[in-house]
């Protein structure tokens, strides 16, 4: 194992950033230069971009901290220094822990991959006080647990907060709390790269779960592997337990979180909550539920995931359009055809790994996370913007849900400074007409007013039909060679744009394609067409200023 | 270990009289036979026999055997892949308990618009067969009991024949008695988990995932979460060379309903109204989800993450359905691994709707409810 990674994961992914750039970083986060030597029985703080460097907690921190590893750990002096320590230190509760298994390596056979290493990972959670998940654990299954990484998010229940920690022998180091992931100087260090607006994160949230162990696939080990014999792999259960579990907690921090940022009537920080709609925070990953090495030509039509033609979640689901269209389906002798084409393989350069064909399940892409559009679902019940607001923004480039720079220019609008709770979306709204008066009206801004000025009677409707056009359209080129490869084109450019997120940690979570990294980003247009992608980017660093 | 004296009902219910309860047997260790043996050669390539699976009353369970439990949840996925959004899948699996294909069938009861109550079966039709047959005051008695007192024998027989889609248990609104959709049969569960047992190695390469080895050995619709993941479970056991079984009482039963995210208007535990109305606490069978009359709110009131419970369906996301294999002699089994995948050799054989197998009752002077369509179950149609 390199250096670097001691008692952090594997992040092969970082390791093929120009000079390993990402993964130097990551090195130095954790405890900052200069940091003192760490001190057996002691808690550190380091939050990443604030604190130079670790320190001690004192006494008046440590009892600020009011989630299970604080109050049953760190308060007793107790430092566990493994994962099975950890647990033992819980009480007893009714079908506690909860544990779960993923590895980006774990469907591929060791056949003809000797030296490809697994790197397994338990998921564990444990409700310790009462029915939701308070600790979420994240830990290597097949290393030494003393020496592997182990990394909590805790719940803090009065504060009402995820609480970070990482061992790092032999202390543990308190890395930042929910409200250090949305702090400027604090938002993408350290461990908030991954859990970007303060939640715990499943990147691949939905059904088949892609890399973990779940009712769609097992991770597979060898006969005599040790890991068989390891208590907290036989209590491994399916993904699909997991999915509900973060969906909760993700549901839970942002409805904290908004009852903090609207208690007195006003938002301190808009665009701190905007972002989350205008632009691309963060992804999760969805793919087809078919195994790609199943898929032969012939077979019947292979619907694609809805995520990668629009925010289904958040247009259909949560602000209720209907559309008529079916799930767009290519022919499965496009998609043989397509791995073909344009050289797919999984590759792992940090091993030297290479094997021909998709990831273990189909078209993997990134879509619209949860976490931006259970914020923006929030806002809407809270009456912080009407959901006829929500759905003209989002139908602006609808056809590109995630990364789209149409949309994140609209960011330019969203107040910086405090605002009254009640007039945030009409005041927004209102920024933007005066903007679209001067603009032309295919600007982002003239398609928002377009949308506006619908009547409320019919905007519902006519956003449903426009999005039913666009997928027939959509159903009629994924059939044709041309249009099928514009997609293939189109979704490793995405892939491309999530790759470039430290989001990304591992080489095997994407495939790779014969696609030059320099080729040019491109966007899908409404009439199903896919162009060029005019220079921009859509992550809010890049938007606002 | 020793072999068990006969199959227990499901759940180990109570409600077959002695001789109903030789008749289960009979058609559970016939089922099982059956699917030992496999297909006839003749007919089908490649898929029997399957000398991995056992029957629990012929054959010693060693002293080495460790059972598997194998969950899924109970939403079809097939809506799922389907499906543009969660509401469109949700309707549709609302519409007709035929789209209810994962071992697990449910019935919504609403008020105004609003659900009150939300019953949920995974009761195998066969076993409602065999009841009807030894006891069929029973089945009038359960359906009033647990349906509505207002069911008339007359509603559930005809002409004698018990009618496993009746009126009050073919519809998602009228009740859920037991399970009606034609894949969901406890025979088809059988055959299922005894194909699984064949190892598949093709072109040299052992299949291991759980879609190549349903598609290669066609014991169900890769497109399912219960049939790939029944048979990728039972197949990683096959690989340790161990001999197979499903646990006594053969059956599919309730797991668990998560109720993480849910909130209900007065803070009182979601769980708490969840309760399971038949089967022992090991093999739940019937549950229900309903909030009691003294409560000032229903079903309909309760949330998950934020968005009111509107469907059934939604429900049936945090269901979890389950069913125990036994395995034991690891490492034992000199079965050689089938080479290529099954093929049917002449015309396809028919697909039973009714998945049942007339000797259960011929040692006893009695056929089924279609004997005459007695064939291999299986979990494709």
């Amino acid at each position: 194992m390199p250096e670097e990674f001691s008692e952090r994961r594997r992040a092969t992914a970082w390791l093929q950033r120009p000079a390993g750039l990402f993964a130097q970083e990551h090195v130095e986060d954790d405890l900052g230069a200069g940091h003192p030597a760490l001190r057996a029985g002691r808690l550190y703080r380091r939050v990443s971009g604030v604190d130079r460097h670790a320190r001690e907690v004192g006494p008046e921190e440590l009892a600020a901290l009011g989630d299970p590893m604080a109050t049953l750990f760190f308060r007793r002096n107790v430092f566990p220094m493994a994962v099975q320590d950890l647990l033992d230190g819980l009480p007893d509760a009714p079908d506690q822990p909860k544990v779960y298994l993923v590895s980006e390596a774990g469907t591929i056979p060791s056949v003809g991959a000797p030296h490809l290493r697994r790197d397994i990972r338990f998921a564990i959670t444990y409700a310790v006080r009462g029915t939701e998940a308070d600790l979420m654990i994240s830990t290597g299954a097949n290393s030494d647990p003393r020496t592997t990484f182990l990394q909590v998010a805790a719940w803090d229940d009065t504060h009402q907060v995820f609480n970070y920690y990482m061992r790092i022998a032999p202390a543990w180091v308190w890395t930042g709390n929910s409200w250090d992931a949305l702090t400027p100087g604090s938002r993408g260090r350290g461990c908030f790269d991954s859990h970007i607006n303060g939640s715990v994160v499943m990147k691949e949230l939905k059904q088949p779960w892609p890399n973990w162990q779940s009712q769609s696939a097992a991770i597979q080990l060898a006969e005599d592997d040790p890991l068989r014999d390891n208590p907290l792999y036989q209590r491994v259960i399916g993904a699909e337990n997991l999915e509900t579990t973060i969906r909760s907690q993700i549901n839970r921090w942002t409805r904290a979180r908004l009852r903090a940022v609207t208690a007195d009537g006003t938002v301190q920080h808009p665009d701190h909550l905007l972002r989350q709609l205008f632009t691309t925070t963060a992804v999760n990953l969805t793919s087809t539920a078919t195994q790609s090495a199943s898929i032969r030509p012939g077979d019947d039509p292979l619907p694609l995931p809805m995520g990668f033609w629009l925010n289904n979640d958040a247009l259909l689901d949560d602000l209720e359009l209907e559309v008529e269209a079916a799930v767009p389906a290519t022919t499965t002798a496009r998609y043989t055809h397509s791995l073909e084409a344009f050289g797919f393989r999984l590759e792992e350069k940090a091993s030297g790994f290479s094997r021909p064909g998709d990831t273990f399940f189909a078209f993997v892409v990134p879509e619209a996370a949860l976490e931006d559009n259970t914020v923006v679902r929030v806002l809407c019940e809270q009456g912080l913007i009407s959901r006829k607001f929500a759905a003209c923004v989002l139908m602006v480039d609808f056809p590109n849900p995630v990364f789209s720079p149409d949309r994140a220019r609209l960011m330019r609008y969203v107040p910086t400074t405090a605002t009254a709770a009640d007039a945030l979306g009409d005041q927004l709204a209102h920024r933007i007409l005066d903007a679209a008066a001067e603009l032309p009206a295919d600007s982002p801004e003239g398609r928002f007013a377009a949308h506006w000025n619908r009547p409320d009677a019919t905007w519902r409707t006519d956003f449903s039909r426009r999005l039913t056009d666009y997928l027939e359209k959509v159903q009629q080129r994924i059939t044709t060679e041309e249009g099928f490869d514009d997609y293939v084109r189109l979704a490793e450019s995405r892939r491309r744009r999530f790759k470039a997120m430290k989001l990304n940690e591992f080489e095997l979570t994407l495939p790779t394609t014969d696609i030059p990294a320099t080729a040019a980003q491109l966007r899908m247009r409404e009439d199903a067409t896919v162009e060029e992608a005019e220079a921009g980017g859509s992550s809010v660093e890049a938007s606002t200023g | 270990m020793t072999t068990i004296s006969s199959y227990s009902p499901p759940g180990r219910l109570t409600d077959l009289s002695d001789f109903g309860r030789k008749a289960w047997d009979v058609f559970v260790s016939d089922n099982v036979d059956f699917a030992i043996k496999g297909p006839d050669p003749g007919q089908v390539l490649h898929d029997g026999p399957r000398s991995q699976f056992y029957n629990l009353t012929k054959t010693d369970t060693a002293a080495d055997a460790r059972t598997a439990t194998v969950s899924w949840t109970a939403f079809p996925r097939i809506l799922k892949v389907h499906s543009t959004s969660d509401t469109q899948r949700w309707k549709k699996a609302e519409a007709s308990r035929k789209a209810q294909d994962e071992y697990c069938e449910w019935s919504v009861t609403r008020k105004d618009g609003k659900i009150t109550r939300a019953t949920f079966t995974c009761e195998s039709p066969e076993y409602w067969d065999v009841l009807a047959k030894t006891s069929p005051e029973t089945v009038l008695r359960l359906y009033r009991r647990f349906i509505s007192p207002d069911v008339q024998e007359s509603d559930l027989f005809v002409n004698g024949v018990y009618d496993r889609s009746n009126k009050w248990n073919n519809t998602t609104t009228q009740g859920a008695m037991h399970l009606i959709q034609k894949n969901n049969t406890l025979a088809a569960e059988i055959e299922l988990a005894a194909a699984a047992t064949i190892r598949r190695v093709i072109d040299g390469t052992e299949l291991t995932a759980e879609q190549e080895l349903v598609k290669c050995s066609d014991y169900g619709q890769a497109e399912r979460n219960s049939d790939p993941h029944i048979g990728g479970s039972v197949n990683a056991l096959a690989r340790q060379k161990a001999s197979i079984s499903l646990t006594d009482p053969v059956g599919l039963y309730f797991d668990g309903l998560s109720t993480e995210g849910w909130v209900a208007p007065d803070g009182s535990d979601p769980q708490s109204y969840w309760t399971y109305e038949r089967g022992d606490t090991e093999h739940r069978v019937r549950a229900v989800y309903e909030v009691p009359a003294s409560k000032n709110f229903t079903v309909g009131d309760i949330t998950i993450n934020g968005r009111p419970i509107e469907y059934g369906a939604q429900i049936a996301d945090f269901v979890t359905i389950k069913l125990t294999a036994v395995a034991c002699r690891f490492g034992r089994s000199t079965t050689e691994p089938q080479t290529a995948c099954k093929q049917v050799a002449t015309t396809e054989l028919a697909r039973p709707e009714h998945a049942f197998v007339a000797s259960a009752f011929s040692a006893y002077g009695y056929l089924g409810t279609a004997p005459e369509r007695a064939l291999r179950p299986t979990r494709n149609a």
